[in-house]
C-alpha cells in the first residue's frame, strides 16, 4: 500500500516540484540580464500609486459598471459552456447544472462586496499618502 | 480514489513545468520577443470576450474547489 502511493502519488508531486523549481530558478538567472531590467524599468516609469489622479465618482460607476459587465459575462458563458458540456459530452451526476448556477452565483456573490471592498480602502489608503505627500513639510 | 497510471500524473507535471518554463524565458533575455502571462493575460483582456472567458474560467475553477463535491469541515 505504501510503495504504491509512493510510486502513485509522492513521486509525481516530487518531480512536479523540482521541474517547477528548476524552471523558476533559470528564470530568476535569466531575469537580471540587461534586456529584461530595461523592460521592467519602463513599466516601472508607468504612472501609478500617488501620482494618478483621484478616482470620481464617474470613475467609480465606469469601474462598476465595467466588473458588473465581465461578472455577468463570465457567468452566462460559463453556464452556456456547463450546459452544451452537460448535455452534448457527459451526463454528469449529483445535480450539476443546479450545482453550476447556484455555485457559481455564489462565488460571484462572495467576491464581489469582497473586490468592492478591497477597490474602495487601495484607493482611500493611495487618496491619503498622495494628500501626505502633497501637504507643506512643517521644517519649511 | 481512483488509481491512474504514473504516466498520466508525469503529463500533468510536465505540463504545470513547461509552463513555468515559458514563463521563466519570458522573464529572461527573450522578454522582447516572448510575452510573460500578465502581458498575455493584458492582451486577452482588453477584449470583452477575453474578460468574459478568464472570468468563466475563474468561476469554474472557484466552483469546482470550493463548491462542488464539498463537505462540512472536508469531511469526505
Amino acid at each position: 500500500m505504501s510503495s504504491h502511493l509512493l510510486r502513485q502519488d509522492f513521486d509525481p508531486m516530487v518531480g512536479g516540484y523540482v521541474i517547477i523549481m528548476v524552471a523558476l530558478a533559470v528564470g530568476l538567472r535569466l531575469s537580471g540580464r540587461p534586456a529584461a531590467v530595461a523592460a521592467r524599468a519602463a513599466r516601472a516609469r508607468q504612472p501609478s500609486g500617488p501620482d494618478l489622479p483621484p478616482v470620481t465618482a464617474a470613475g467609480w460607476r465606469r469601474l462598476a459598471g465595467h466588473v458588473a459587465g465581465t461578472m455577468l459575462g463570465g457567468y452566462l458563458l460559463l453556464m452556456v459552456v456547463v450546459v452544451l458540456y452537460y448535455y452534448l459530452v457527459a451526463r454528469v451526476g449529483g445535480a450539476f447544472i443546479q450545482s453550476a448556477f447556484t455555485g457559481g452565483a455564489l462565488l460571484i456573490g462572495l467576491a464581489a462586496p469582497v473586490f468592492a471592498a478591497a477597490s474602495w480602502l487601495t484607493e482611500r489608503r493611495r487618496a491619503r499618502a498622495t494628500r501626505k505627500a502633497q501637504r507643506p513639510h512643517p521644517s519649511s | 480514489m481512483a488509481h491512474h497510471p504514473l504516466i498520466g500524473y508525469l503529463v500533468w507535471a510536465l505540463l504545470f513545468g513547461a509552463l513555468f518554463a515559458w514563463e521563466g524565458l519570458a522573464l529572461s533575455h527573450l522578454s522582447n520577443y516572448v510575452p510573460t502571462l500578465s502581458d498575455t493575460f493584458r492582451a486577452i483582456m482588453r477584449y470583452p470576450f477575453g474578460r468574459w472567458a478568464l472570468f468563466a474560467l475563474w468561476l469554474w475553477f472557484g466552483w469546482h474547489i470550493f463548491v462542488r463535491g464539498w463537505h462540512f469541515l472536508l469531511r469526505a
